[in-house]
């Protein structure tokens, strides 16, 4: 067994390295950090906007003013969110290159911008917002990439105009910048170009249709689901981060789902998916962390009998109920003990698929679209990830008490053998 | 005063542990500045640090980390998975200190 283990994580290991470590993923997991606190704002003001029974309360005139008062604060973030992506992958790749970073940010920006359709309708004069929301997530990304990558190419290169001697040097410094970015943004202009004599007419439509409609549609399904929560619980099994390992590839699938499903909520349509990045994140991971391990610290209070549970149990309930359950995972233990890899396997499995039929059925809403931060408690998560809804809360809840069930007669048995080794220990 | 850095995912868990450790270094009254921060942070705060310990959930980062303690000159360790479960602001800080004493 112990041979078998190590050999896996002699597999996993390399993996986490190369996910965590590549500098297309580390930019891009860095450029939704830069969006988060935006979204984050976004998020409380559609939670505002939407109070429960508010609509009830006062008349409906009042009530379409009040949420359209609201309205630009999520418009300004939450809704167009794949731009501060662009900007902050821009900026984070060209920091890695030790060049100027807040150019690397406005070239990426710029050359998103060329290729985006700037017509709606028939009106001109316009950027389509939805293009900078969830429709351009992909072809942003890339376009980031691409567009940092050939700013710091062309840096480097070094081309500089030739002054005279005699002009000031602040001068010609001042064009050390333009170069580089001419060069970029004159081939996203050719690659617009290009892509007007084509069927897709726009690349927009060219990434939405090869690349983002199938991945996204995958992402969305159950089994994908399952697989990169159970590639999470692995992970963790072997004491690695497996939610910032699996987010680095599945966040902007989830993050484009997301904001779909804002964009119903908020014209007041049925929403298109239940699984999105507040799906993985309220319902799976914001159940006390990683493997719902708040789940764990409830069932040591109900039957923990030895000591080291006791501790454990008082040790990691304050910061479990806020979603950091570190102490758990490596205090019970968790990682690598035999012992506990069907509870921490299945359970979560279990719980996706108990809350995918729940919302597939109708009988919770899914996820409105609103990012919650991640320390926010359980129950309160649930309620606010779909919208404020009660049903949201209480699902969180019915499957705590599932994953409660399923670890019950294992830390059962891990508790007893603490036991009794604290007995023999006392009479020696 | 010797200047111990914690890193994890977010600062969060490592954080637990660097208030654990603060204690510990009061009651023995040693003069350390101890703090922590997420991943991304490392790069900016390391200066500042004599030494560096990640969290074990976050070792991949490991050998990115070590080019960049190196060029500094900070001690780099992963902490020791049952002291992180724990807490044990004890245990880790006599490692850090250990790793300070080898150095000279």
């Amino acid at each position: 067994m112990n041979k078998f283990m190590e050999m896996l994580e002699n597999v996993l290991l390399p993996i986490a390295d190369k996910l965590n470590n590549n500098r297309y993923l580390t930019a891009l997991r860095d450029g939704f950090m830069v969006a988060l606190p935006l979204i984050i704002f976004g998020s409380i003001f559609v939670v505002i906007a939407n109070l429960p029974f508010l609509d009830r309360v006062i008349s409906e005139d009042a009530f379409a003013a009040y949420q359209s008062a609201l309205g630009p604060a999520s418009a300004a973030t939450l809704s167009i969110m794949g731009m501060f992506v662009i900007i902050g992958i821009g900026y984070k790749l060209t920091e890695h290159y030790e060049n100027e970073a807040i150019y690397g940010g406005v070239v990426a920006l710029t050359a998103f911008l060329i290729l985006t359709p700037q017509v709606l309708e028939g009106l001109t004069g316009v950027i389509p917002t939805v293009s900078l929301g969830a429709q351009g997530m992909f072809l942003g990304i890339f376009t980031a990439f691409i567009a940092a990558e050939l700013y710091n190419f062309f840096v480097r290169t070094d081309w500089t105009i030739k002054m005279p001697a005699g002009v000031p040097q602040a001068v010609s410094r001042s064009f050390s910048a333009l170069i580089p970015i001419t060069l970029t943004l004159s081939v996203f202009l050719i690659i617009r170009i290009i892509f007007s004599y084509t069927g897709f007419d726009t690349v927009q439509n060219f990434i939405y249709t090869i690349i983002q409609q199938p991945l996204t549609q995958l992402g969305s399904g159950l089994p994908a689901t399952i697989v990169a929560v159970l590639l999470i619980q692995v992970f963790w099994f072997f004491g690695l981060h497996g939610q910032i390992i699996v987010n680095s590839v599945f966040d902007p699938i989830w993050y484009t789902l997301n904001e779909q499903n804002l964009s119903a909520f908020q014209a007041g349509t049925e929403l298109p998916n239940i699984v999105t990045k507040q799906f993985i994140d309220s319902f799976i991971v914001g159940m006390g962390g990683s493997g719902m391990t708040l789940a764990v610290i409830i069932l040591i209070f109900i039957i923990g009998r030895s000591r080291q549970m006791k501790e454990l149990g008082k040790l990691g309930a304050p910061a479990g109920i806020f979603n950091v359950n570190e102490p758990i995972i490596f205090g019970l233990p968790i990682i690598m003990n035999p012992l506990i890899i069907i509870p921490w396997l299945l359970a979560p499995v279990v719980v996706t698929i108990i809350t995918y039929f729940a919302m597939a059925t109708g009988l919770v809403p899914p996820p409105a679209g609103v990012i919650v931060p991640w320390t926010t408690p359980v129950v309160l998560n649930g309620f606010l990830a779909t919208g404020n809804a009660w049903q949201g809360g209480l699902l969180q809840a019915v499957n705590l008490v599932v994953v409660m069930m399923i670890w019950w007669p294992f830390l059962k048995i891990m508790d007893k053998s603490y036991y009794e080794k604290e007995k023999a220990a006392k009479k020696s | 005063m010797k200047h111990i850095l914690l890193a994890c995912s977010a600062g969060m868990s490592t954080s637990l542990l660097v208030s654990k450790m603060k204690e510990v270094a009061e009651e023995k009254g040693i003069d350390v500045k101890i703090w922590a921060v997420a991943q991304d942070k490392v790069t900016k705060d390391i200066e500042q640090a004599d030494v560096l310990l990640i969290g074990p959930q976050m070792r991949f980062l490991k050998k990115k980390l070590a080019k960049l303690a190196d060029e500094v000159n900070v001690h780099l360790d992963v902490i020791d998975p049952t002291a992180y479960g724990r807490i044990d602001g004890e245990a880790v800080l006599n490692r850090a200190l250990e790793l300070m004493e080898e150095a000279n």
